[in-house]
């Protein structure tokens, strides 16, 4: 598994997608709580912690139950971590959660990269 | 030698440019390229800062907010520029002063196609950068073409330098090529 992780607008898509060989139809974008993990590459990983967050769910608990389908999979979350605490619960939340994520999958992956400008920076 | 700087704010990018900008002149004439068009103290107060910290350094200030290629007519191309920052070239061509402030939609494509021409028409240049992409926020719509624009120029500008740094906490991170001696 690879996770590639990057500010807004870094590049991120571009890397994967030149770096992997992917086509569009090889990328699911998350939207809500249902991941497509049939694809090999899962786009805007913080969309679904977002949904999980608005739901209720655990993000990681539900990667955990899905691991065995996650195995050569392309992730892409932006870092969006890194930032101010935000006033709003929901958005300090997702925050807080993402960063979890990202701690999660990053132990997991054997690739994890993080693109600064549309440039690579391998971080395991 | 095009290098490009990026990082968060207060973090050591603009010494760390002055210091490389001088390096590339070895000697020779250096160029600061003044892309603020102050609106009121603080930005006043702000500049008069920056040109304290240049005092010694030798270097020629060059205005220049708006309509950056129309600079290169007023200076000596071989010499080596500082360009500080892009931030402030984008917002000042996106909400145009002719407008009432209005948000001007073609300004972000225009600014990379300047960008791109200035940096190659010149013989030395360091360019410095925002690095404002890594928050929980939802931005409203103006904000995030203010953001989707300038990690534009800064990719664009990251694909054709020969030097990439992101600098944190004054530290170098050196993402392409190989800092000068």
């Amino acid at each position: 598994m690879t996770l590639i992780i990057g500010g807004a607008y870094q590049g991120k898509l571009a890397f994967a997608r030149e770096t992997f060989s992917l086509a569009e139809e090889d990328v699911f974008t998350c939207s809500g709580t249902e991941i497509d993990f049939s694809k090999p590459c899962i786009n805007a990983l913080e969309e679904f912690t977002l949904a999980c967050i608005r739901q209720g769910t655990d993000p990681i608990a539900c990667l955990r139950e899905h691991r065995a389908q996650w195995e050569r999979t392309i992730f892409i979350c932006q870092d969006l971590f890194c930032g101010v605490v935000p006033i709003d619960t929901e958005l300090r939340t997702w925050r807080h959660t993402t960063g979890l994520v990202c701690q999660y999958l990053s132990r997991e992956a054997e690739r994890v990269s993080r693109i600064f400008c549309g440039l690579e920076q391998r971080l395991k | 030698m095009i290098i490009f700087i990026s990082g968060g704010a207060k973090n050591g990018k603009s010494s760390l440019a002055q210091e490389l900008a001088v390096k590339l002149a070895r000697g020779g004439k250096r160029y600061y390229v003044a892309t603020m068009i102050p609106v009121d103290q603080e930005d006043r107060d702000r500049i008069r800062r920056h040109v304290a910290d240049r005092d010694g350094l030798g270097f020629e200030t060059v205005e220049c907010g708006r309509n950056l290629p129309a600079c290169l007519d007023r200076v000596d191309r071989s010499a080596s520029f500082l360009l500080d920052s892009t931030t402030a070239l984008l917002m000042n061509e996106l909400f145009d002063p002719e407008r009432d402030y209005a948000l001007d939609p073609a300004a972000p494509e225009r600014c990379r196609e300047d960008l791109l021409r200035f940096v190659r028409g010149v013989a030395n240049v360091v360019v410095v950068s925002d690095y404002i992409y890594s928050d929980a926020q939802h931005y409203d719509e103006i904000t995030e073409t203010y953001r989707r624009g300038l990690a534009d120029m800064d990719r664009s500008l990251a694909a054709v330098s020969d030097i990439v740094i992101e600098v944190s906490a004054g530290r170098v991170i050196v993402h392409k090529g190989v800092l000068p001696q």
